[in-house]
């Protein structure tokens, strides 16, 4: 311990200053009643009014409750109510004690401040790793729905393909018959076209929902061929016009072909989009007309659907087009589906569509469909050569194809399932294998990779119910040469069939 | 002054509340300002209790910490009882709270002892569990609190005001 009275007096003096002064000191003389004895230093700065010290010394006192009178005590850094913050030292003399109080604000002050960010940082520390661990479960949770989300979609997508196949199949068979039908009968025979228009009509409708159903999985294959625009506008007429009489509506339907060059379309979907249309304009017309304007410039085809019916507002004009969408027309009974469609259909045939309405005064769609090109060259029946190989596990298939393909003077051998045909290929090759993807046992595309595998050079082509992009880009990879969907459309497969065969 | 004062320590990691608990309880008034405390503030409020007599209770707002040092110990001497206080959105805090308890009971073999888990008003946060709280209620008193909006803080001093003699 250091004697301070040994001390150079300018030491003294300094140190004296720097105690007793910058540290407030504060001496209180008390008795053990808390008698307020004697009171010595900066009372001003602790605010001790020494007239009435009550209120510091309850402070005071307080802070020795519990705590036995015959101790000497330190207590550092204490904030009295006052806000004050001092160091608390008892010293116990006689029958009395003093209590020292040392200004400790400086000091609290300089340890509060890394104190503070210290704790502020722990804090904000915890709060951010709960903060990623929100964001962790956040995302593992995303991740399960995605999951479940891709796995509804794969279902959804194996169920469009399975309702694909399901539809497509007896269509297939049905069209075929019919088209026996007419070939024994006159395809004039009022009969005959009814069942040709209802059948088409199924076949639209059931397009419909694959169409829509097919969404994302990419949109469908085109499948061109030169068609009949007069036996189009025909086959609308009478499909639409006792419907639109029915309801006292005039029903006009017109062509003006300017050109004679062919016009080649997918005849499904731009029957698709007529019949979406018209059923829209006869369903929403209580009085007036309907009309249907065909035109053909050898480029293009002009069509235009106008009715007189209740409108569609400048609001929903842009809505009419999203599927499902009800509110835009007021009375809608459909299922909202079919402008969505007839939206998509355009675009994958590269068309365009515009609409004029007015509000109780009518609807008018104008499209503009571009023509494709037709690779094939029409030529006379029965002429080709070769042997070709049927493959599909539907016996009415075999049946309607062995007919179609004799027909074009080619021989025909069939079989219902892909490892016998697979066997007969090998050691007797084909000139045209004509096969379908989805069969019991050994695959369409198996056989086919098979086949391409051991060398096979003959032309194949894959003839499927799956009408997706996907199932397309399937077969092409595993050596298909064409892929053409169901129901089959022969006039596009004899065209197919031809090309393959010219190529040898 | 009327009636005993008895010395209340808060005791609790940092950031928990404690400061703020007083504040609510003594001046009913609340920051939700985070001021670290150094040291200890003193406080002070009289307690009625059913029939009997008022108490002083006396709180000694003690600097959070994790751990009991010497200073934290000195501060403790003589104390009464003891307000632990835990953040039930930190858990850790709980654990620290019945760590301190353990260290402090060397010191204080029969202070009362009541477990505050404050801010209650973010109990959709909170990382404490309502079975954790039912399984600490079977060895001591447990108050949900939150000096934000005043829930429980009255009845946590009450039941220290309560459990002290006479």
């Amino acid at each position: 311990m250091i004697d301070f009275d040994a001390l150079p007096a300018r030491v003294r003096d300094f140190l004296r200053e720097l105690l007793l002064e910058r540290a407030h000191v504060l001496v209180l003389g008390l008795g053990k009643d808390w008698s307020l004895r004697e009171v010595l230093g900066d009372a001003d700065w602790h605010e001790l009014d020494i007239a009435q010290p009550g209120a510091l010394l309850a402070s005071l006192h307080d802070l020795f409750v519990g705590i036995e009178p015959g101790s000497d005590e330190e207590l550092p850094f204490v904030e009295l109510a006052n806000g004050r913050s001092v160091h608390v030292h008892r010293l116990v003399d006689g029958d009395g004690f003093f209590l020292i109080l040392l200004d400790a604000q400086a000091a609290r002050d300089a340890q509060r401040n890394p104190q503070q960010l210290a704790n502020e940082a722990a804090l904000a520390g915890h709060e951010k790793s709960k903060a990623i661990q929100s964001l962790k479960q956040i995302r593992s949770e995303l991740e399960h729905q995605q999951a479940r989300l891709e796995e509804a979609n794969n279902l959804k997508n194996a169920l469009i393909a399975t309702m694909s196949h399901e539809f497509r199949t007896p269509l297939a068979s049905a069209f075929g018959q019919l088209r026996e039908l007419e070939l024994r009968r006159s395809a004039g025979d009022a009969e005959i076209r009814a069942l040709r228009r209802s059948l088409s009509h199924l076949f639209v409708l059931a397009e419909n929902l694959l169409e829509y159903g097919r969404g994302e999985a990419g949109g469908g294959l085109l499948h061109p061929v030169p068609i009949d625009l007069r036996a189009l506008l025909d086959d609308c007429s009478s499909m639409f016009r006792p419907l639109a009489e029915a309801k006292g509506l005039a029903f006009h339907a017109s062509l003006d072909a300017a050109s004679s060059a062919p016009a080649c379309f997918d005849e499904v979907k731009l029957r698709q989009i007529l019949i979406n249309l018209l059923a829209n304009a006869v369903r929403y017309t209580q009085r007036g007309e309907i009309v249907l304007a065909l035109r053909w410039d050898g480029e293009r085809l002009h069509i235009e659907v106008r009715d007189t019916g209740i409108g569609i507002a400048s609001e929903f004009r842009a809505s009419v087009f999203r599927p499902f969408n009800r509110g835009a027309q007021t009375g809608s009974r459909g299922a909202g589906l079919g402008l969505s469609i007839v939206q998509r259909l355009i675009e994958q045939m590269r068309g365009r569509i515009e609409l004029d309405s007015e509000i109780a005064r009518g609807s008018c769609f104008r499209l503009e469909l571009p023509g494709a090109a037709l690779a094939a060259a029409p030529a006379t029946r029965g002429d080709l050569q070769g042997r070709v190989f049927v493959v599909d596990d539907d016996p009415d298939i075999t049946q309607l194809l062995e007919h179609a393909l004799g027909g074009l003077g080619l021989e025909v051998q069939c079989f219902a399932e892909a490892s016998s045909a697979l066997d007969a290929a090998l050691a007797q090759p084909p000139a045209l294998l004509v096969v379908d993807m989805q069969m019991p046992g050994l695959s369409g595309g198996e056989m086919v990779f098979a086949l391409r595998a051991s060398g096979h050079r003959g032309a194949i082509l894959v003839l499927s119910a799956n009408a997706t992009v996907e199932a397309r880009d399937a077969a092409l990879r595993v050596g298909a040469d064409r892929y053409l969907t169901k129901p089959i459309d022969f006039a596009h497969l004899e065209a197919s069939v031809r090309d393959l065969l010219a190529r040898g | 002054m009327s009636g005993s004062a008895f010395k209340v320590c808060m005791l609790g990691d940092f950031g928990v509340g404690k400061t703020s608990l007083v504040a609510r309880f003594v001046r009913s008034t609340f920051s939700d300002k985070y001021l670290t405390t150094i040291g200890v503030k003193v406080d002070s409020k009289e307690v009625l209790r059913a029939g009997r007599e008022p108490v002083k209770l006396v709180l000694w707002d003690i600097a959070g910490r994790n751990a009991l040092d010497t200073v934290g110990a000195n501060y403790l001497r003589g104390a009464h009882a003891l307000l632990l206080v835990a953040d039930g959105t930190r858990e850790a805090s709980l654990a620290t709270a019945l760590d301190l308890l353990m260290q402090s009971r060397s010191l204080l073999p029969s202070a009362q002892v009541v477990l505050a888990i404050n801010k209650q008003d973010l109990v959709e946060r909170w990382e404490v569990g309502p079975a954790t709280v039912r399984q600490l209620r079977q060895s001591l008193p447990v108050f949900e609190t939150s000096a934000a909006s005043g829930a429980g803080v009255a009845d946590a001093f009450a039941a220290i005001a309560a459990g002290l003699a006479p």
